[in-house]
């Protein structure tokens, strides 16, 4: 699908409405780093259900939405928030049977978006051969043969998601999406390029010639994106190298508090359903306070 | 002259005996959570392997961050490195072809051929346990690398006889049945909290290879789910030295990050932020 060049900037709240219930999402984000936060925060509160995620990584924004009741299915590599722990909302739902996880290695699943992104049917890897992995899912990853040397290589089936939403550090309003320093992790590099439609929150709108002197740091053209909203710290509490970095005090408590389903729904309350816009939401996280600790990096 | 430390932890006994493992030639690149390995890497440099590659957190080529800080997939471990590797086109493409080929690895569950699970406990579908993940491993098994895999758990729940879910390709059913599928290479060293074990080259069965200061072969033998292979002799694991002691905790992990990878570290060893 192509998107025409013309004003595509608009609020959290009107973005969300591109994403419909039962909706393939794909997220970016690692267990700590640039991940759409803000725009997670207002598919919560908007209620979206049955959304399906793709994330590489998975991290704690999927962790809230599952919280929230909004995921009915989990298409990563792997769950965990680093080095503060487990996704609990994540294993208490998997556990229960409330969510289906399918778990992929990562280069499986970026060869299943690849083949979308490039109109393939499917595109082959050898990672995972021999792995139980490939057997949970025999709808999209199948053994094949080469037919040129009979050498065994895995089929991953093409996947497209609905849309992908991202957080990137700025933007023109027609929505050529620039990172600094450069485009590095896959998940910025696949995912638009596979998604139909494309979600892109900014730290900054600059003006178009501002993009034009620096093409270099363009990742996507404004013809793959529909929606730019601008919103410093859209990140937080995951961080934008080198903007910021993540806000550790409120990941240990998410970690702490999530432990508990009650905890998690106090967090959720808090930080996300009580807070009537991200003004409100970076006030409850500690303000100004808050946002200088995590500019420091250490 | 080398002078022996007296004065070390496991953790410290660990990253030493991981480093020592690496050489001038390896080119190595981390995952997630992974500050025992990284020390490790940033060790072997600091000492007998100044030619030794990292690419660090999968991106930074050749990086050089001085010391651990935030966690080891974060952008701050780019800190001087000579290439931002792109990670769809670049990263898989050298992963691929072999040219990177030591990765290190740990997970819930290992079982006597080096298999390694960190993704349910129980059945897939109905999990007792639902795990984060296989993540990288889950690549890295199937696609010819010397593994190293390191576990701060060293006990019947980790150590068991086989895996409930294979997620990393070790030795699969031992002999040459990884070979038979074409995979190349495979885990070479296990380094836990208790001694340090290989592979018997036949059999590919785990094999003890040394136990830790303090411990014995009895304690870690009733530690392990499985029958280890169990040599007549069984030294003890060599200690760091003074000067690895030294570099570890004043200049490569000051903040003691290696130790957040113990049960029961609990909160941040650094968390004055």
């Amino acid at each position: 699908m192509v998107a025409r060049k013309k004003d595509k900037v608009m609020t959290l709240v009107d973005a969300v409405q591109l994403i419909h219930d039962g909706d393939i999402i794909a997220l970016q984000g690692m267990g700590t780093q640039m991940s759409p936060l803000a725009l997670v925060r207002e598919i919560i509160r908007s209620r979206k259900r049955d959304l399906t995620v793709v994330m590489v990584v998975g991290g704690i924004g999927l962790d809230w939405m599952i919280a929230a009741g909004c995921v009915r299915r989990v298409l990563a590599i792997i769950v965990n928030l680093d080095e503060f722990g487990m996704a609990n909302a994540f294993r208490r739902a998997v556990e229960a049977g409330e969510i289906e996880m399918e778990e992929y290695t990562e280069h499986q699943l970026l060869s299943r978006l690849s083949a979308g992104s490039k109109g393939l049917p499917f595109l082959v890897t050898r990672s995972g051969l021999g792995a139980d992995l490939i057997n949970i899912h025999p709808e999209t990853t199948k053994i094949i043969e080469c037919p040129f040397t009979g050498q065994k290589v895995i089929a991953c089936r093409a996947l497209e998601p609905d849309v992908a939403i991202l957080h990137a550090h700025r933007a023109d309003l027609y929505g050529n999406v620039q990172f600094f320093p450069k485009p590095i992790w896959t998940d910025v590099d696949v995912f638009p390029r596979a998604a139909k439609k494309v979600i892109v929150t900014v730290e900054e709108i600059v003006e178009n010639e501002e993009i034009r002197r620096t093409p270099i740091h363009t990742g996507i053209p404004y013809f793959k994106v529909d929606a730019v909203v601008e919103v410093p710290y859209g990140a937080h509490p995951c961080s934008l190298y080198p903007n910021y970095s993540f806000d550790r005090v409120l990941f240990q408590e998410y970690a702490t508090m999530s432990r508990t389903v009650e905890g998690t729904r106090q967090f959720l309350d808090k930080y996300i359903l009580e807070p009537a816009s991200h003004a409100e939401y970076l006030q409850r996280v500690g303000g100004a306070e808050a946002l200088l600790r995590i500019r420091k990096w250490s | 002259m080398t002078h022996c430390a007296e004065d070390y932890t496991i953790d410290e006994l660990m990253v030493v005996t991981l480093a020592r493992q690496f050489t001038n030639d390896d080119i190595i690149l981390n995952g997630t959570v992974s500050f025992i390995p990284v020390a490790a890497i940033l060790l072997a440099r600091e000492t007998h392997a100044p030619g030794l590659t990292w690419v660090a957190g999968a991106v930074g080529v050749d990086a050089q961050p001085g010391y651990l800080m935030g966690n080891t997939l974060d952008p701050t471990m780019w800190k001087n490195c000579v290439m931002y590797l792109p990670q769809w086109e670049d990263m898989w493409s050298y992963v691929h072809r072999g040219t990177l080929e030591t990765f290190c690895i740990r997970g819930a569950q290992i079982d006597k051929y080096g298999n390694v699970n960190n993704t349910v406990i129980g059945d897939y579908y109905h999990p007792k346990v639902r795990l984060p993940g296989s993540a990288g491993m889950g690549d890295m098994g199937s696609l010819d690398k010397r593994i190293f895999i390191w576990s701060t758990t060293h006990n019947r729940r980790t150590f068991v006889e086989r895996v409930d879910f294979l997620g990393c390709v070790g030795y699969l059913d031992g002999g040459d049945s990884r070979e038979r599928l074409g995979l190349k290479n495979g885990p070479q060293l296990v380094v836990t909290d208790l001694g340090v074990m290989d592979f018997e080259p036949e059999s590919k069965r785990m094999r003890l290879k040394s136990v830790h200061r303090g411990v014995t072969v009895e304690h870690l033998r009733e530690q392990t789910g499985f029958e280890l292979i169990i040599p007549d002799e069984v030294p003890e694991t060599p200690p760091p030295t003074e000067r690895e002691i030294h570099l570890l905790r004043d200049v490569i992990d000051p903040r003691g990050m290696r130790k957040l990878e113990f049960r029961g570290a609990g909160k941040r060893a650094s968390n004055e932020k």
